[in-house]
């Protein structure tokens, strides 16, 4: 970083030499208030889906069919969840979501940390060349096989079967490759050598001195996995011919096909799939995002 | 001591790992039955397709056998989707399944189902309608598709709306003045006029009745294209939604929601669908019960849906599954899964026999929705339903694209006639 | 253990270097197999999910297959009637239009926004968890809500216009051809703004603030710090944000296919098949006419695609500086990720 910001440093300062002299406190005050005022509309827009949701979710549905649309909640939450309730089983596709995204990101939480800690610090043959391999699977879009996996799982015998989301993802190039350069930098070589010297093989090197040290790089990695894992649809949808075995995603799409007709219920299952989510995101929102400009500023 | 503690380690963590390859390596063969108890047999049906009361009944005991049902709705994100991703994927297929009055869609793959007649099918032929009947074969003539109902199919209409229009509001009326297309369009103007309502939905509706409502489909039973002969009953339907489009009589609403939204606050003053649409109207608007009547549609009544039940290849006990398929299709059976989730009879008998009665509960006001059905089953043409079908899809979109994205019909009809051209010789059809 | 207390601030570490492995014990690659057996997973895994599906889809493609009858081989017939089949091409055109209306004003919004949230606020946490939650929350839920809100009939879209603009006004968001591109890519303006808006943010507190704070005393514009020294700086990040929404972009589905799924013939893409994209196409095919055969073949192509749009994007981001795909590859995504990794360690203190 600091390489980028010498060399276009001086033009830049040099440009606003220039402009010299009058700091009006009123321009600054105008500034302020436009800032405001720009970032409020932004999280007005960015939060009112949400809001619109759970209006939607309490009222009947010829309220929500009703023009103009009454944008106020009405009393009908509990009657659409019982709605919900009745008609799909959403404590078992829920129950399943917590299973899959939960396996997902312990399994990639485990298995990446573990290549990472390899990658970053040890040498062997064929390093670099695997590491390349590893790189350009990270470009390969995941929905580019769907038929051949499909059948892959057919041969398999996984169709239908939880295992056929978790297991394909249960380690990843975009984990190995972040956790990567986290411990490039954050776990010293001394600490590792001086492992190495009381007599610690690779294994417990890693499990008392590359796990430790990468515990917030795990931690953001797992809850990343967690939740892609929960909102996956597209492969869930294809692979789970189970009636017994669906993800709030594919349970949440099909009450959209079948009932149409009562859009209360919709949008009350709508309205469960998401609540978990947001939990686990503004609980683990700590290692998620608070502190990345800190943590920049000071790398 | 690191020996010791490193092996430990390594247990621990491969441990984590094995764990859940084990769950897949346990599973190497995922069920091929939905349920592994061999005294159950799992149904698939969608919510109004069979009747709850006979299903309660066969999920004790399926009578004269000793396997029961149990009836499942699967989760429907298009039900042919689910019913193929299953067969293709050789796992949670169910023992019985219904399948909509699309059923050639599953000809190429026929060895996939049970013929029925190896249980006796052919001593019921004379029991349903013959027109019915006949879709269930395959074109190697096995029986592999069993009726449930039928879809008589109607013009729903609002009466006051069409009363406040000044138009004829009484189903007689309304039946005379609408005997040609042209005249329902003529009608649907004066009512755009006087009121801003829609006769129908959109233009996708219309094509798809009017075509219902055809002796003559997208091919002949030779699998010959029909579509592009002169004067094709096709062309026909796709003038008549041409000409309903130009005169604005169509709401052009595409997604249910619009047109839930639009049945309930009267913009769409009408419908035309099968008897089974009564049960769905009454969920969605129940607030305008005893405003609907119904009338004949122009030329003749169609048939809308109406579905069958097949016996997928890795079925149990198919003997049981055939007991229970004749046990819930017997006339008296028809008639009570009209009487109380307004499935129309596939076989006569029910129709004669007397039990039926009129199940609308005063949503047709005075009217007599039973009657009326039963008079326009009488006029429903016997059509051939080609494995093709579903290619021909490009005409239904093609008349979306007109009405909706405001395309030149001409230009639609030709792109259509070509899209379905170029599928069919895919699939090695002179086209 | 005391390992974790005695963590080496990281702007005063030194340049670490791998270790090798010792070289003490048994010969040959043997001595290796820890290290062997550590990445083992991911490449055992790649092979059976990953790469052998991508090979066996070109097996497939080269047949007619509906999945449950007999496999028939045909050569290339899939990819000649590709070559020809109109709604193909136009699935390409709509998911370059969609991600052309979708990528430019994210982008520039999300640049804005980390812009304006960079400039010394408060509530600065709170801010980042309300344009980071779009990012979260999932799009089937999400494509119902922008449905309803969009709706010809009853949608929140169309009573403002109404509000606003007189009864006459409201836009056919879900059957137009234009309005279909236009509320998917609002979709997809919405969903991921608030990511690209933290990753730029990361990368602005990268930039040396003495850079800013001289800028600020010698009394320039806002605007002039934003276009004079936070985009020049950003180059790198921004085409790390090209590339992901690219990626990101060719395989759009969900939205398309929540949002027009109830219409006349589902997943087609609704009126004129405007939202018709080329995962959505391939789904299409495989699924709802189980033509594996030509699904498979139609992967194939957008295959080709992501390739070829990969290499643009390094070309003109890159320019002739580090034109080798491998080297640059590394860097970007290094730069990226090592931020990411610095502040998540950072989070944990």
């Amino acid at each position: 970083m600091t390489v980028m910001a010498t060399t276009a440093a001086p033009e830049a300062i040099q440009r606003f030499n220039d402009h010299e002299g009058s700091v009006a406190r009123r321009r600054k005050l105008v500034t302020r208030i436009v800032t405001h005022a720009c970032i409020w509309v932004g999280v007005i827009l960015s939060l009112f889906p949400f809001y619109w949701l759970f209006a939607m979710s309490t009222q009947t549905t010829a309220q929500i069919f009703g023009f103009p649309p009454d944008l106020f909640p009405s009393n009908q939450l509990l009657a659409n969840i019982q709605g919900v309730l009745d008609n799909v089983n959403i404590f078992q596709a829920m129950l399943n979501s917590f299973i899959v995204s939960g396996l997902c990101a312990l399994l990639v939480m485990f298995f990446d940390s573990l290549a990472a800690f390899t990658f970053a610090k040890y040498e062997f043959p064929g390093k670099n060349a695997l590491f390349r391999v590893l790189l350009v699977t990270f470009l390969i879009p995941a929905s580019l096989s769907l038929v051949p996996s499909f059948v892959l799982m057919s041969k398999l015998g996984w169709v239908g079967e939880l295992q056929a989301l978790i297991i394909p993802g249960a380690a990843n190039a975009f984990g190995i490759f972040l956790l990567r350069q986290f411990c490039e930098t954050s776990v010293p070589n001394e600490l590792i050598e001086s492992a190495r010297i009381d007599g610690a093989g690779f294994f417990r090197t890693y499990w008392s001195i590359g796990v430790p040290m990468m515990r917030g790089g795990i931690a953001f990695l797992g809850i990343f996995t967690f939740i892609s894992a929960w909102n996956d649809y597209v492969w869930p949808l294809v692979v789970l011919v189970n009636p017994g075995t669906q993800t709030l995603q594919t349970a949440l799409a099909s009450l959209n096909t079948s009932y149409a007709t009562n859009y209360g219920w919709v949008m009350a299952g709508a309205l469960i799939s998401v609540l978990p989510l947001i939990a686990i995101f503004i609980i683990g929102s700590r290692h998620f995002i608070a502190n990345i400009a800190a943590g920049a500023v000071k790398g | 001591m690191a020996v010791l503690s490193r092996r430990s380690l390594l247990t621990g963590a491969g441990g984590l790992g094995l764990l859940a390859l084990s769950a897949g390596l346990t599973g190497c063969s995922s069920q091929k039955s939905i349920s592994s108890n061999p005294d159950e047999l799992v149904l698939w049906y969608w919510n109004r397709s069979m009747n709850p009361s006979a299903l309660k009944d066969a999920s004790h005991r399926i009578p004269g056998t000793d396997r029961f049902l149990n009836p499942e709705m699967p989760p429907n994100s298009g039900w042919d989707t689910k019913l193929r991703t299953s067969l293709a994927g050789d796992a949670y297929i169910p023992d019985i399944t219904a399948i909509n009055s699309n059923v050639s869609l599953y000809f190429p793959d026929e060895e996939m189902f049970i013929d029925l007649n190896e249980f006796g099918a052919k001593d019921l032929k004379d029991d349903y309608f013959p027109w019915k009947w006949n879709y269930g074969l395959t074109p190697t003539g096995r029986m592999c598709f069993f009726p449930i109902d039928s879809g008589p199919t109607g013009f729903y209409y609002r009466a006051d709306v069409f009363a406040k229009a000044g138009l004829p509001s009484a189903p007689d009326e309304v039946s005379a003045a609408v005997t040609t297309w042209d005249a329902w369009i003529e009608f649907g103007k004066r009512l755009k006029a006087k009121t801003g309502s829609y006769m129908l939905i959109d233009a996708y509706q219309l094509f798809t009745q009017i075509i219902n409502a055809s002796p003559e489909r997208y091919y002949s039973k030779s699998g010959r294209p029909l579509y592009s002969e002169k004067n094709s009953a096709v062309k026909e339907a796709w003038d008549i939604t041409v000409r309903a489009i130009k005169a604005g009589v169509l709401g052009n609403q595409q997604l249910p929601t619009d047109q839930n939204a639009a049945w309930i606050s009267g913009k769409t003053a009408g419908h035309i669908e099968a008897v089974w649409w009564a049960q769905i109207l009454l969920d969605t608007a129940p607030a305008t019960k005893g405003k609907w009547r119904l009338a004949s549609q122009p030329v003749r009544a169609g048939n809308s849906g109406g579905s069958f039940l097949a016996i997928p290849h890795t079925c149990k006990d198919p003997k049981a599954a055939y007991d229970f398929i004749v046990w819930s299709q017997s006339a008296d059976r028809q008639a009570q899964a009209y009487n109380e989730v307004q499935l129309f009879p596939s076989t006569p008998g029910a129709l004669t026999s007397g039990r039926m009665k009129d199940a609308s509960k005063g949503f047709f006001g005075p009217q007599n929705s039973l009657d009326f059905f039963k008079r326009q089953a009488e006029t429903v043409p016997a059509a051939f339903i080609s494995t093709y079908e579903q290619i021909a899809n490009f005409f239904t979109t093609q008349i979306v694209n007109v009405e909706a994205g405001g395309k030149d019909p001409d230009r639609a009809w030709d792109d259509a006639v070509n899209q379905t051209n170029r599928v069919l010789r895919k699939h090695g059809v002179n086209a | 253990m005391t390992a974790h207390t005695t963590g080496v601030p990281l702007r005063s570490k030194p340049r670490n270097t791998p270790i090798a492995a010792s070289k003490t014990r048994k010969n040959g690659f043997l001595r290796w197999w820890p290290h062997y057996l550590s990445i083992a997973p991911f490449y055992v895994l790649f092979l059976v999910f990953g790469a052998f599906p991508i090979v066996f889809s070109i097996v497939i493609s080269f047949t007619s297959w509906d999945g449950m009858g007999k496999m028939t081989f045909v050569g290339l017939d899939q990819y000649s009637y590709l070559l020809g089949d109109s709604l193909f091409w136009q699935s390409v055109w709509n998911t370059f239009i969609i991600w052309v209306i979708s990528t430019i004003p994210m982008l520039f919004i999300a640049l804005v926004i980390a812009f304006l949230l960079h400039q010394n606020i408060r509530m600065k946490s709170f801010y980042r968890v309300a344009f980071f939650i779009p990012n979260v929350t999932s799009m089937v839920a999400m494509a119902i809500v922008f449905g309803s809100v969009f709706s010809d009939q009853f949608g929140l879209a169309n009573s403002f216009l109404k509000w606003i603009a007189g009864s006459d006004a409201g836009v056919q968001w879900l059957t137009n051809p234009w309005g279909i591109k236009v509320t998917i890519a609002i979709m997809v303006i919405w969903r991921f703004t608030g990511y690209n808006a933290i990753i730029y943010l990361a990368g602005l507190q990268a930039i040396s603030t003495e850079l800013y704070d001289s800028a600020r005393v010698d009394g320039a514009s806002t605007w002039r710090i934003f276009s004079r020294i936070t985009v020049p700086l950003l180059r790198p990040v921004i085409l790390f944000t090209v590339i992901t929404s690219t990626i990101g972009g060719l395989s759009l589905f969900t939205e398309p296919q929540v949002l027009l799924g109830n219409t006349g013939v589902p997943n087609l893409g609704g009126t004129n098949s405007a939202g018709l994209t080329i995962v959505l196409y391939q789904y299409y095919q495989a699924f709802n006419n189980f033509d594996f055969g030509y699904g498979s073949a139609i992967s194939w192509a957008l295959f080709v695609l992501v390739a070829v749009f990969a290499l643009i994007n390094w070309r003109l981001v890159m320019g002739r500086r580090e034109d080798q795909l491998g080297q640059v590859a590394p860097s970007l995504i290094s730069r990226f990720t090592a931020r990411r990794a610095a502040a998540t360690k950072e989070s944990t203190r």
